[in-house]
């Protein structure tokens, strides 16, 4: 057993009201510099719909994660031999317009035009031309609320009927955040000819080291979430640092800090590295399952033990016990990764939203033996779709997590109007009161220390010339160019 | 005078520079260590420009080391006839191949709006720079027939006596203007090499074909 910590995020998606705060703060915090304008390290997504970078998920065009092949694992994109021989022009890298133009508009304009008979306007202008943008044709979340869903949503790949979005009646939608999933098989990591890329053992945080990076972009289109970008002004690669100077002092990502629904929970989770490649290797509906064995129990003695003597301090443990997604991905089974089928092992989880009470088109009302939802069948949002995206196209694990939640609700809904509840309901969901009363505090009200719990890095330990370089995107010294 | 120049000086000048720069640059701002692709915001042409250029180069500027290294046993391997000639007939396709891909490289920096704002200074000296090299090697290969033999016999014992500190300049001072243009771009290429984007060639992936796909870093191991 070879223990280590991870710093792990859970969405909890049932919650999430597309408001884009988390974007916003990132932005302002680490990606608002020449080169990086276009880069959302946290994003916000509508699905049905085709995401940031357009189409990312499709691994037919860009080749990211692994492959299974016998019994072992392969990058999809190529080996090693052939990225040496593609380094010079990288196939499957996405390109600026699979992202979008990153425009601003000159306000000067409104106030420096000469006197005329029309409203001076500011006018777009792209940020990496100057040149004037005569027509803006996307931007960093150009269908936001399924706009232009018949071209754009359409191409969602995990929808199984298409035609859904073009019918008004069975439409649905529901919103995806995602940062890096700082992976524990990141095949960004794993591409990288220049080994610049790399896991921190202590925390699992996946950084790029900008004095080893050389720009050959592997891990731009290694990484099937997309979520390494190129700098074209320094010409290296960045991503998502999990905002680890604020995590290393306790503080929470600022994505997760400025999340107005409270839909975050961060903390950590005790995994097992050796198990890390054979789970990986488990056909594509039992990917959860397995992601669920390599996670380790952290009030185990065995695994304590273990974890001591691979350096996991015990205030790490004492988080890892306390930890808020230990208890949403595997003590209550309700958080899953997103697709697994990938087989990089991503480290943040999703609670699938719970569709509106509403049954769908021409089944309306028609309910549970419950009453107030309706059949798992007949829910809004198909559990084949979320199936697709968050667990390997294995329904049966998603229908649970539904139940578990549809559960909770009338438990709850029992409880407020003093009604007596059916135990059997709790009991078939899996779930008992303390148990619901605890996922409900979760879900609902619990507090920021609740939602978050992130020990500190002991910094102290580090020789001081180690923590002074050590840093994931390129903003501390000078590239190249006028500022 | 031209001669001393071309032979003494540049040569010394760029060895001195390659020397002393390239480490200082390493050590104090390894941002700027990048090959500065510009894939992102280009990519259908550069296909057309980047290909071509990288493996016509190469395998040229290959064998040219080749023979700086190995005079003995290529002066052997060429001694045939038949070898000599399938050499010089590769050698020949690969530095037009190369000189094709300069070519469009060119045209795309012009051509394209988006790369204004990352095309800088050096960027235009190194593209006309290796344009002018690799016209002149194509040249000399054309016209000054036989070249990976003479070349061993003349500019490889030249190259020698520079690295030895006594610099005989009469094995390469008769050759033709064209050849000294080749030699003096040669040099003032390695020259520019520490201050450019050259030096991402200095980089070479071996490392990532041995190590384990996943590279962790400890704070404290």
């Amino acid at each position: 057993m070879n223990v280590r910590a991870q710093l792990v995020m859970v969405f909890n998606l049932d919650k999430c009201i597309g408001c884009h705060t988390c974007s916003i703060s990132c932005k302002n915090i680490w990606t608002d510099r020449k080169g990086a304008e276009y880069m959302w390290w946290n994003n916000v997504e509508t699905k049905p719909g085709v995401g940031y970078p357009q189409k990312w998920e499709n691994q037919d065009k860009f080749k990211g994660g692994w492959v299974v092949e016998g019994r072992k694992l392969r990058l999809r994109a190529m080996g090693k031999g052939p990225t040496l021989l593609n380094m010079f022009f990288q196939p499957n890298m996405p390109k600026l317009d699979d992202y979008y133009e990153p425009f601003d508009f000159d306000y000067s304009n409104l106030y420096k035009a000469p006197p005329g008979s029309d409203q001076p306007v500011a006018e777009a202008y792209s940020q990496i031309s100057g040149e004037r943008i005569e027509k803006i044709a996307s931007g960093p979340n150009w269908d936001d609320d399924l706009s232009g869903s018949q071209v754009y949503a359409v191409e969602d790949v995990n929808l199984e009927d298409r035609k859904i979005v073009e019918d008004y009646g069975r439409m649905f939608m529901h919103y995806l955040p995602r940062i890096c999933n700082h992976c524990l098989n990141p095949a960004c990591v794993a591409s990288c000819p220049s080994r610049a890329l790399y896991k921190r053992g202590e925390d699992g945080v996946v950084l790029v080291d900008q004095d080893v990076c050389k720009g050959w972009r592997f891990c731009t289109s290694a990484c099937p979430y997309k979520k390494v970008y190129f700098n074209w002004q320094s010409g290296k690669a960045e991503k998502c640092i999990f905002c680890f100077p604020r995590t290393e002092t306790g503080q929470c990502n600022a994505c997760a800090h400025s999340c107005v629904g409270r839909i975050r929970h961060v903390g950590v989770l005790l995994y097992d590295a050796d198990r890390v490649e054979a789970a990986l290797l488990k056909p594509d509906d039992q990917l959860v399952a397995a992601h669920r064995e390599v996670i380790l129990n952290p009030r185990d003695p065995q695994v304590r033990e273990a974890a001591r003597k691979n350096g996991v301090s015990d205030q790490w443990l004492e988080a890892a016990e306390k930890s808020p997604v230990y208890a949403l991905v595997k003590e209550f089974a309700v958080a899953l990764p997103l697709h697994p089928e990938f087989r990089t092992m991503p480290m943040a989880y999703y609670i699938p939203s719970l569709s509106p009470v509403i049954s769908s088109g021409a089944d309306l009302h028609e309910l549970a033996d419950h009453g107030t939802f309706p059949l798992l069948e007949k829910m809004r949002a198909p559990i084949g779709f979320l199936a697709s995206l968050l667990s390997g196209g294995n329904q049966e694990i998603i229908a649970e997590i539904l139940r578990k939640q549809i559960a909770l609700r009338l438990f709850k809904r029992a409880g407020n109007l003093g009604q007596p509840i059916e135990e059997s309901i709790l009991k078939n969901a899996g779930l008992d009161e303390a148990g619901a009363n605890r996922l409900y505090r979760l879900f609902t009200i619990g507090g920021y220390t609740e939602r978050n719990v992130i020990p500190t890095q002991q910094r102290e330990e580090l020789d001081s010339h180690q923590r002074k370089g050590a840093s994931g995107f390129g903003i501390l010294k000078k590239t190249r160019g006028p500022k | 005078m031209l001669n001393n120049f071309i032979f003494i000086v540049l040569p010394y000048a760029a060895l001195a520079l390659i020397i002393f720069v390239t480490p200082y640059r390493y050590f104090s701002n390894r941002l700027t260590w990048s090959a500065y692709s510009t894939q992102f915001l280009e990519r259908k042409t550069l296909f057309w420009g980047a290909n071509p250029w990288h493996y016509g180069i190469i395998p040229v500027l290959a064998a040219h080391l080749l023979g700086v290294i190995f005079p003995g046993p290529m002066k052997a391997f060429l001694g045939n006839e038949f070898n000599l000639l399938v050499f010089e007939s590769i050698g020949l396709a690969l530095g037009l191949f190369a000189v094709f891909g300069c070519l469009i490289l060119t045209l795309r920096r012009v051509n394209t709006p988006l790369l204004k704002r990352v095309t800088f200074a050096s960027d235009w000296v190194l593209l006309y720079l290796l344009l002018a090299q690799s016209l002149t090697g194509v040249y000399v290969a054309t016209f000054m027939r036989w070249g990976s033999q003479w070349y061993l016999h003349t500019a490889v014992p030249y190259l020698w006596s520079l690295l030895t500190f006594n610099p005989q300049i009469e094995y390469v001072t008769d050759f033709p203007l064209v050849f000294k243009l080749h030699a003096a771009g040669a040099f003032v290429i390695v020259a520019l090499l520490p201050f450019t984007k050259l030096v991402h060639m200095l980089y070479l992936p071996f490392d990532f074909l041995k190590d384990p796909p996943i590279l962790y870093r400890w704070r404290t191991k």
